[in-house]
C-alpha cells in the first residue's frame, strides 16, 4: 500500500515537473529585410551617422500588424551610407517606415509608410525621403602647408516644404581616424564646429562654405576621415551628412 | 464505536467557540483603514510617506541616479554650473539615466495614494472637524499635482489617473474583465498642466495660511502654480517637437497657449504679494559683508521669511551629505569637493574686471598676465552673492582662508608673463616653467629666496583629478554648506540642513520672467515695469548693481540662474527655455586657474578651457525624457517619446 502511494506520488511529480519544460519551439527569425533610404532629389541614398536602434541617425520602424493593430514598435538600425539589412526578422506583415533627418513620412494627414509582407528568404524594402539639408562637397579636403585640412561646400534645401524649413543651427566639419564620422564620433580636438544664432544659418544656403580644421597640425602619418554635418532646428535635430572622403597625411 | 462518539465530542468542542463573536477580529499583522484613518496620527502618518515621497529634487537627487540616494558627484555639473571630480555628463540614453526606471512607477504609487486618500477620508470624516478634513484633502492634492508636475517636465503628457482604477480587495478576475480600461493612454501635455493648475487652486482655496514646517499651506500652492504654468508657458513658446497620441498632443502645447499659462503664472505668483518677503535679516545698504553674510544665511537660518516650502531633515534619522560632498579639502578629507563652479558661471556676476565680450579680464593688453600682490585682489570687489553662494580662491570659509592654487610659475617674470597656453586650447601646461602637485600628498619646491612652498593650494588644483580630492576648477560651491561645522559632524549622513524646495525669490522670478514673456506677445499693462523692479529687488538684496531697464529676456533668466544657482532648478530651465542643447553642443566649460610666481611672488589667474577636456552634448531628443520600456510592454496604449 504504502509503496503505491511513493509510485503515485512519484509519477504525479513527473507529470508535473514535465508540464514546466514548455521548449519554446518557435522557429527562430530567419528572413532577410533590408533596402535603401534614398533621395527624392539625387536618387542616391541618404548619409546618416553610425546608428543604434535608439533614434540617432536614420533608423527603420517597424509595426508587426499580424496580431495587433497597435503592436510596441520595434526598430532596426542602419548603416551611415543609407542601407540597412538584418538578416534575423521574423516572418510577418510588418507596417514600415524610416525617421531621420528627413521630412517625417507620417504627418497629420500624411502616411507614406508601407506595409510589406515579409517571408520566403530575402525582402527588399526602399524608401524615398526628402533630406531637410543636401550637403556636397565642392572642393578638398586639401592639405595646408600649417598641416591642417581645409574643404570647401555647400548646403541647400532638400525639401520645399516650409514646414520643414527652419533655421539652420550647426554646421561642422567632423574629423576622425576611421570612416565611422559624424557627430556621435569625431575627434574634437581637430572638429571645426560653427554655430549660427537666429536666423543667421539661412545665409549659407546656397553658398561654398570653406572650413578648415581647428587645434593645429593633424597628427601626421595616417589616414583621416572627412564629412560635413549640419542641421535645422527641427524636433529632435538630427544631422544631415556629406559622404566621408579620406585624406593620407605623409 | 465508542472511540468514533469521543471524536465527534472533541470535534464538538473544537467547533462551539468559533461560533463567539468577541473571537471574530481583523487581522492583527495588516493595519487597516480604520487604524489610519480613525486618529490623527494615523492621519499624519499617511501624510509623512506622502511628502518623503514626493519626487523633489533636492540634496538626494542624482541626474543620473534617482531620487533619494547617495553618490558621488553634483548635480550642477549637467548643467555647466559646475565641474566634479566624479564625471557624470550626460550620457547616451538620457541626462536622467536610472531615475527613468524608478520615476514613472514610483509618481503612479504616490499617485494612488493620493486618491485613495481623498477617496476614503470622507468615510471617516465624523472622527474630526470639518475643516482639518478639507486642509487635509487639499494637501492631498497638493501632492498630486506637484506629483503630476514631476512626471509632465520629464516625459510630456502622462496618463491622467485621478480616481481609484481598481479597488482593494477586488479579486484579479474581476481586475483582468476590464484590463483594456486600465491602459490609460497619455494625456495631452497641456492637458497635465491644467490639471496641475486646478489641483493647485483647489488646494490654494482649501489649505490654511499656515501649516507645520515641511509642509504644504495655501502659499506653497500657488508659488507651485506659478512655476508650473511658467514651465509650460515657455514649452508652448520655445518648444519645436510635436507628438501626438490619437487626438491628443502628448510633446508640446499649442503657441496659442503661452499667453494663458504666462498670466496664469503672474497671477499665481502674485497671491503671495504681502505674505513671504526676501531674507534680509543681516542686510544693510552699501555694506557688501553685511550682503554676503544675508545671502549666506538665507540658506541655513529655519526662520526665514522667503521659506514657502522646506523638506526638513534631522540627525540621525532623516540626514543627507551635502557637507561632506561640497566642504574644502581643508575641512574635511574624507569626500570633500565635488562641486567646481565653473568660470562660465562665475564670469555671469559683476564685481570683477572683463573684457569687452563678458569674459574675466587676467590678461592686459599687450597680452601678458596682470600680477596680484594678494591670490584675493582680483575678486576684492566681487558682488556679494557671488562670494555666497562660491568660495574664491584665498576667501575666509569656517574660518580657513580656503588656499586654492594651480601651481607655481617658475620661469621668467621680467618683461611679464605670456599666457601659458592659448586662449581656446585645451593643451597642457608647458612642464619646464609650471611646478604642480599630482596628488594632496605634496613635494614643496624651494623659491629662490630660500622658502619652500606647496605647488597646489592645500584645497587644490592636483592634477591627478580622479585621484586626489580637490578644486578643479579654481572655485568651490558655498551656498547651502553650514559653515563652522565640527569636523567630526562632516560625515556621511550627519547633514541635516533643511532643503528649500519653495522660496519667495523664485516666485518673484517666476513672475518677473512671465510678465516680460506676457509684454513680448504683445499684452499691455505694467509688466515690464514689474519685471524691472523684481530684479532690481533681487539684485539689491545680492549687493548688484541695480538696472535702469531690462533690455532682453536673457536679463532675467541670467538673474534667475544666478540666483537660483545649486538649487537644482537651472537644469529645468535650461530645458523648457529650449536652449540646452545650443549651450551644450561639444562643449568644454571654463575654468580659473591661480598661480604664484615664484621670482616675484606675485599672483596671476588663468582663464582656460577645462584641462581634462571634458565635453557636454545635450541631445535634444532628450527634452522629453525616454518612457521606460516596461511602462510600453504593460501597455501598447502609452506611445513612447520621438527618438527613443
Amino acid at each position: 500500500m504504502k509503496r503505491k502511494i511513493y509510485y503515485l506520488a512519484l509519477a504525479l511529480t513527473a507529470a508535473v515537473i514535465s508540464s514546466c519544460n514548455k521548449l519554446d519551439n518557435y522557429a527562430p527569425p530567419s528572413e532577410t529585410l533590408k533596402g535603401r533610404i534614398l533621395d527624392a532629389n539625387t536618387g542616391s541614398p541618404v548619409q546618416s551617422e553610425v546608428s543604434g536602434d535608439n533614434g540617432s541617425g536614420t533608423r527603420i520602424k517597424l509595426l508587426e500588424i499580424s496580431w495587433s493593430a497597435n503592436p510596441t514598435p520595434l526598430y532596426l538600425a542602419t548603416k551611415q551610407d543609407g542601407t540597412y539589412s538584418n538578416t534575423k526578422v521574423f516572418a510577418a506583415t510588418y507596417k514600415m517606415t524610416a525617421e531621420g533627418a528627413f521630412v517625417p513620412m507620417v504627418q497629420t494627414n500624411v502616411d507614406q509608410s508601407k506595409t510589406v509582407e515579409v517571408k520566403g528568404g530575402t525582402t527588399t524594402v526602399d524608401f524615398t525621403v526628402s533630406p531637410f539639408l543636401e550637403v556636397q562637397w565642392v572642393s578638398g579636403p586639401t592639405l595646408n602647408a600649417d598641416g591642417t585640412v581645409s574643404a570647401q561646400v555647400k548646403v541647400t534645401r532638400g525639401t520645399t516644404n516650409t514646414a520643414f524649413q527652419q533655421e539652420i543651427t550647426d554646421l561642422w566639419l567632423f574629423v576622425s581616424p576611421t570612416q565611422y564620422c559624424g557627430n556621435n564620433n569625431y575627434d574634437n580636438r581637430y572638429a571645426q564646429h560653427i554655430t549660427y544664432t537666429g536666423l543667421t544659418g539661412n545665409d549659407i544656403i546656397g553658398q561654398t562654405i570653406t572650413l578648415k580644421t581647428t587645434g593645429g597640425a593633424l597628427p601626421t602619418k595616417r589616414d583621416w576621415y572627412f564629412r560635413i554635418g549640419t542641421r535645422i532646428n527641427y524636433g529632435t535635430k538630427q544631422y544631415n551628412y556629406n559622404e566621408p572622403k579620406v585624406l593620407t597625411i605623409p | 464505536m465508542k472511540r468514533k462518539i469521543y471524536i465527534l465530542l472533541i470535534m464538538l468542542v473544537a467547533i462551539a467557540p468559533s461560533c463567539k463573536k468577541n473571537l471574530d477580529i481583523p487581522p492583527m499583522n495588516i493595519v487597516s483603514d480604520a487604524d489610519i484613518f480613525g486618529s490623527i496620527s494615523g492621519v499624519e502618518s499617511y501624510m509623512a510617506r506622502m511628502y518623503s515621497e514626493l519626487p523633489m529634487e533636492d540634496f538626494k537627487w542624482s541626474p543620473t541616479g534617482t531620487f533619494n540616494t547617495y553618490y558621488f558627484g553634483s548635480p550642477a555639473q549637467i548643467t555647466g554650473e559646475a565641474l566634479s571630480r566624479d564625471p557624470q555628463p550626460l550620457t547616451e540614453n538620457n541626462p536622467e539615466t536610472s531615475s527613468i526606471k524608478t520615476l514613472w512607477a514610483n509618481s503612479y504609487i504616490l499617485i494612488r495614494e493620493a486618491n485613495y486618500f481623498m477617496a476614503t477620508l470622507p468615510n471617516y470624516a465624523s472622527n474630526f472637524g470639518d475643516a482639518q478634513v478639507t486642509s487635509w484633502l487639499a494637501e492631498a492634492r497638493f501632492i498630486r499635482a506637484a506629483t503630476y508636475f514631476a512626471l509632465v517636465k520629464r516625459y510630456g503628457g502622462v496618463p491622467l489617473v485621478d480616481k481609484l482604477l481598481t479597488q482593494p480587495g477586488q479579486s484579479i478576475d474581476d481586475i483582468t474583465k476590464n484590463i483594456d480600461d486600465l491602459m490609460v493612454p497619455r494625456a495631452s501635455e497641456a492637458g497635465i498642466y491644467d490639471f496641475i493648475g486646478t489641483d493647485l487652486d483647489e488646494a490654494y482655496n482649501k489649505l490654511p495660511e499656515t501649516n507645520k514646517a515641511g509642509r504644504a499651506n495655501k502659499y506653497a500652492a500657488a508659488a507651485l502654480k506659478s512655476r508650473a504654468m511658467l514651465y509650460a508657458g515657455s514649452i508652448a513658446k520655445y518648444n519645436t517637437i510635436a507628438l501626438s497620441s490619437g487626438s491628443a498632443l502628448v510633446c508640446g502645447i499649442p503657441t496659442s497657449k503661452a499667453i494663458t499659462y504666462f498670466k496664469a503664472a503672474y497671477d499665481a505668483a502674485n497671491l503671495l504679494n504681502g505674505k513671504y518677503s526676501l531674507y534680509l535679516k543681516n542686510w544693510a545698504a552699501g555694506d557688501k559683508t553685511a550682503q554676503y553674510t544675508n545671502f549666506v544665511n538665507t540658506f541655513i537660518d529655519a526662520t526665514s521669511p522667503e521659506n514657502i516650502f522646506i523638506r526638513q531633515y534631522k540627525f540621525p534619522d532623516a540626514v543627507h551629505w551635502y557637507d561632506v560632498n561640497n566642504v574644502p579639502r581643508q575641512i574635511s578629507t574624507s569626500v570633500s569637493s565635488e562641486t567646481s563652479p565653473t568660470l562660465n558661471f562665475v564670469e555671469m556676476f559683476e564685481g570683477m574686471p572683463k573684457n569687452d565680450d563678458g569674459t574675466i579680464k587676467t590678461v592686459d593688453a599687450s597680452g601678458k598676465y596682470i600680477l596680484y600682490d594678494n591670490v584675493t585682489d582680483l575678486f576684492a570687489n566681487a558682488e556679494p552673492r557671488l562670494r555666497a553662494t562660491v568660495i574664491l580662491p584665498g576667501d575666509a570659509f569656517s574660518n580657513v582662508n580656503i588656499d586654492i592654487r594651480r601651481g607655481i610659475y617658475t620661469g621668467s617674470t621680467s618683461g611679464g608673463i605670456n599666457k601659458l597656453v592659448p586662449f581656446g586650447s585645451t593643451a597642457a601646461y608647458p612642464t619646464a616653467t609650471v611646478v604642480s602637485s599630482p596628488s594632496s600628498t605634496q613635494t614643496p619646491y624651494t623659491l629662490p629666496n630660500g622658502t619652500k612652498m606647496n605647488p597646489a593650494g592645500l584645497s587644490g588644483y592636483f592634477t591627478n583629478t580622479s585621484g586626489s580630492a580637490g578644486s578643479i576648477s579654481g572655485f568651490l560651491v558655498r551656498k547651502y554648506l553650514v559653515p563652522n561645522k565640527p569636523v567630526a559632524e562632516i560625515a556621511n549622513n550627519h547633514s541635516d540642513q533643511s532643503w528649500i524646495e519653495l522660496r519667495y525669490a523664485e516666485v518673484l522670478l517666476n513672475k518677473a520672467e512671465a510678465a516680460y514673456e506676457l509684454n513680448t506677445l504683445g499684452q499691455t499693462g505694467t509688466y515690464t515695469a514689474d519685471a524691472l523692479s523684481i530684479i532690481n529687488q533681487i539684485r539689491s538684496r545680492a549687493g548688484a548693481s541695480t538696472l535702469t531697464s531690462i533690455s532682453s529676456i536673457n536679463d532675467i533668466r541670467m538673474e534667475r540662474r544666478k540666483e537660483l544657482a545649486f538649487e537644482n532648478k537651472t537644469y529645468w530651465d535650461l530645458k523648457r527655455w529650449r536652449i540646452f542643447d545650443k549651450e551644450q553642443n561639444g562643449t568644454t566649460w571654463r575654468v580659473l586657474n591661480p598661480f604664484y610666481t615664484a621670482e616675484t611672488g606675485k599672483y596671476f589667474f588663468d582663464p582656460r578651457l577645462d584641462e581634462r577636456n571634458t565635453r557636454f552634448t545635450f541631445d535634444p531628443k532628450w527634452y522629453y525624457e525616454e518612457i521606460p520600456a516596461s511602462v510600453i510592454s504593460k501597455s501598447p496604449n502609452i506611445i513612447q517619446n520621438p527618438g527613443y
